[in-house]
C-alpha cells in the first residue's frame, strides 16, 4: 500500500512557490556562474598574454621611405629616458640585432637576417602589472620628445580588462549570494505558511506523540524534494540559453577576447547549482519547522 | 491481537487541577483523581460540563491553570518537548468529532500511530489489516473519509487510537454515530484492551452502554468531578472522589 505524507501538502498550492522559485534561483545563478565561470577562464589566458611587458617601436625610415640614420639613437635614447622615469616600468632595453632575428625567425627562416630590412628597433618594457604605468602621460611625454615612437599599448589596456573582468567575477559571486538568500527567505515565507495552514494537522500528529523530528523531516523532504524538481527544470532550461549566449560571444570576439568553452570540472560545478538548492531548501526548511515548533506548546 | 501492560503506578493523577479557556470562568474546579493502571471508567456528565476538557488535560492539550497534572508519574508541566512526544506515544484518543486526515485512506489514518512510532511497514500491514477487519471495515480499507459514513470514520478513529495498543485509552463519545449493536462490539474491543492492562476512560451519553457495562463513573457538574462507583467496579478500579 502506498504511503502518502501525514501532512496534506498537495492541498496548499503555496508550496509548489518553492519549484517555481528553485527553477528560476537555478536558472539564473546557472547562467551567472557559467558567466563568472567563462570570464575566469579567459581572465587566466588574457593573464599570459600580458606577462608585465608592452613594446616601444622607434621607425628607422620616414614615411616616404628615407633612412632615419642617427635620429634613430636620439628617438632611442629620448624613449628609455621617459620609460624608465615612469613609475610602475620596471626595465626598458632596445632589443639587439639577434633578438629581433629570433623574433623574426618564424617568418624569415633561422639563419635569415633582419639588418637589411626596414624593421623599426624595438624596445622591450617590463612593466609592474600591480601598479601599472600611467600609458596617457607616456603617450604625451612621446608626442612631445619621440612624436614617432609607437607605443604598443594592447597589453595594458588587456591588464585594465583584466582588473575589471577579475572585478566582474567578484561581483557574480555576489549577486549569486544575493540569490541564495532571496531563496532562503522564499522558503522560509512558504514554510511559515504552511504551518500556518496545517497546523490542526500538525497538532493531530503531535498528540499522537510525533516529536518535532518527525514533523521537521516531513516538511524538509517536500520543500528539498521541491527544490530539486524545480532546479533540474532550471538547469535544463539553462543549457539553452547557454549555448545561445557562448555562440553569440564566440562570434562578437572571434574567440579572442572571451573564450566561451567550459571544462568538465566546471560543467560538474555548474551542476552542484540544483544540488546545492535543494540542500538550501531543505536545510532552510528543517530549520524554519524546527524553530516554529519549539515556541509551540 | 495485543500483548498485557505491565505498569503498577498510577497512570494519571490530578492535584487540585482546576481549568479555565483564556480569560474565562474556570471550566474544571479543584479536581482530585487518580486513574491506577488497567482501570475503566465512564466519564458522564451534561453538555458543556467540562468532560472533553478533562480528556484534554489527559493527553496533554492544554496545562492546568492551577494545581498539578501527574501522567505515568511525571508533571506534565516539567515535561521536555520528547518527554511529551514519549508519553503521548502511550496514549490513544478517540475524538468526538474523529479527526481523520481526509487526504489519507482508511488503511493510512489508522496505521498513523504505528508510523509515528517507527514500526516497520510489514507489520504496519499486518496490524492494521487485522483490526480493520475486525471493526468490519475491511472492505473500506482504500476509501478516504469524505467517502465513509459517519459510523464507519468513528471505527476508523476508533482503531486509530487503539492501534498502537496504548496505555491510556481516551475517548469521547466514541459510540455516538453507530448503531447499539456496533457500540457494544466496540465496547467489547476497549473490554478485551482493557483486560491485557489498558487504562480507559470514555465520555459517553448512552445510558445503555453504562447500564450494560457497569462500570464506575467520573461524573463531571458545573466544573466539579464526583465519582460513581458501582456494583461491578473491578479491583483495578481506584479513584478518589472530588
Amino acid at each position: 500500500m502506498t504511503k502518502a505524507t501525514d501532512i496534506p501538502f498537495a492541498q496548499d498550492s503555496s508550496t509548489f512557490f518553492i519549484c517555481w522559485i528553485s527553477m528560476l534561483m537555478v536558472f539564473l545563478s546557472v547562467l551567472t556562474l557559467a558567466f563568472a565561470l567563462i570570464t575566469h577562464t579567459s581572465v587566466e589566458n588574457w593573464h599570459k598574454n600580458i606577462s608585465g611587458s608592452m613594446t616601444v617601436q622607434i621607425p628607422t625610415f620616414t614615411a616616404d621611405g628615407k633612412e632615419r640614420g642617427d635620429l634613430v639613437q636620439t628617438d632611442i635614447d629620448a624613449a628609455l629616458g621617459i620609460l624608465l622615469s615612469t613609475d610602475g616600468v620596471i626595465d626598458a632595453q632596445i632589443l639587439s640585432e639577434s633578438q629581433m632575428d629570433s623574433l623574426m625567425a618564424p617568418w624569415m627562416g633561422e639563419n635569415a637576417s633582419t639588418a637589411e630590412l626596414p624593421l623599426p628597433k624595438l624596445i622591450d618594457v617590463k612593466i609592474n602589472t600591480d601598479q601599472l604605468p600611467d600609458l596617457e602621460q607616456i603617450k604625451a611625454d612621446f608626442a612631445e620628445q619621440v612624436p614617432l615612437a609607437v607605443l604598443d599599448s594592447h597589453r595594458l589596456s588587456l591588464a585594465e580588462l583584466v582588473t575589471l573582468a577579475q572585478n566582474l567575477t567578484r561581483l557574480t559571486g555576489l549577486i549569486l549570494l544575493l540569490m541564495l538568500t532571496s531563496m532562503a527567505f522564499s522558503v522560509i515565507f512558504v514554510t511559515k505558511s504552511g504551518l500556518k495552514v496545517h497546523r490542526q494537522v500538525i497538532a493531530l500528529i503531535h498528540m499522537m506523540g510525533a516529536g518535532d523530528f518527525y514533523i521537521t523531516r516531513q516538511f524538509a523532504n517536500r520543500s528539498g524534494g521541491l527544490a530539486l524538481s524545480g532546479g533540474l527544470i532550471g538547469f535544463v532550461l539553462s543549457l539553452p540559453v547557454m549555448t545561445f549566449i557562448a555562440y553569440y560571444l564566440g562570434n562578437l570576439t572571434g574567440g579572442f577576447i572571451i573564450q566561451a568553452t567550459l571544462s568538465a570540472r566546471q560543467w560538474l560545478l555548474l551542476f552542484t547549482v540544483p544540488l546545492i538548492a535543494t540542500l538550501l531548501a531543505y536545510l532552510t526548511a528543517a530549520y524554519t519547522v524546527f524553530s516554529e515548533l519549539k515556541r509551540s506548546l | 491481537m495485543f500483548e498485557k501492560n505491565k505498569l503498577s503506578s498510577p497512570i494519571a493523577e490530578f492535584n487540585g487541577v482546576s481549568f479555565r479557556y483564556g480569560n474565562g470562568g474556570d471550566v474544571l474546579k479543584d479536581i482530585q483523581l487518580t486513574l491506577q493502571p488497567g482501570s475503566f471508567h465512564f466519564m458522564t456528565g451534561e453538555s458543556g460540563a467540562g468532560k472533553t476538557s478533562l480528556l484534554g488535560l489527559l493527553y496533554m492539550n492544554h496545562l492546568p491553570t492551577r494545581g498539578r497534572v501527574r501522567l505515568f508519574g511525571k508533571a506534565v508541566d516539567t515535561l521536555s518537548r520528547a518527554e511529551k512526544s514519549q508519553i503521548r506515544r502511550q496514549i490513544g484518543v478517540v475524538f468526538q468529532d474523529y479527526r481523520l486526515l481526509n487526504h489519507l485512506n482508511a488503511f493510512d489514518n489508522v496505521a498513523l500511530p504505528l508510523r509515528i512510532a517507527g514500526v516497520k511497514e510489514t507489520e504496519i500491514k499486518r496490524h492494521v489489516s487485522e483490526l480493520l477487519t475486525w471493526v468490519g471495515l475491511e472492505k473500506q480499507i482504500r476509501a478516504f473519509p469524505p467517502e465513509l459514513s459517519g459510523g464507519e470514520k468513528q471505527r476508523i478513529a476508533i482503531a486509530r487510537a487503539v492501534i498502537n495498543r496504548p496505555q491510556l485509552l481516551l475517548a469521547d463519545e466514541p459510540t455516538g454515530n453507530v448503531d447499539d449493536a456496533m457500540a457494544k462490539r466496540l465496547l467489547y474491543l476497549f473490554l478485551e484492551l482493557n483486560k491485557l492492562g489498558t487504562t480507559i476512560v470514555i465520555a459517553t451519553h448512552n445510558q445503555n452502554l453504562i447500564k450494560h457495562f457497569k462500570f464506575p463513573q467520573l461524573h463531571l457538574s458545573h466544573g466539579h468531578l464526583e465519582y460513581i462507583a458501582t456494583p461491578a467496579t473491578r479491583s483495578g478500579n481506584t479513584t478518589e472522589d472530588n
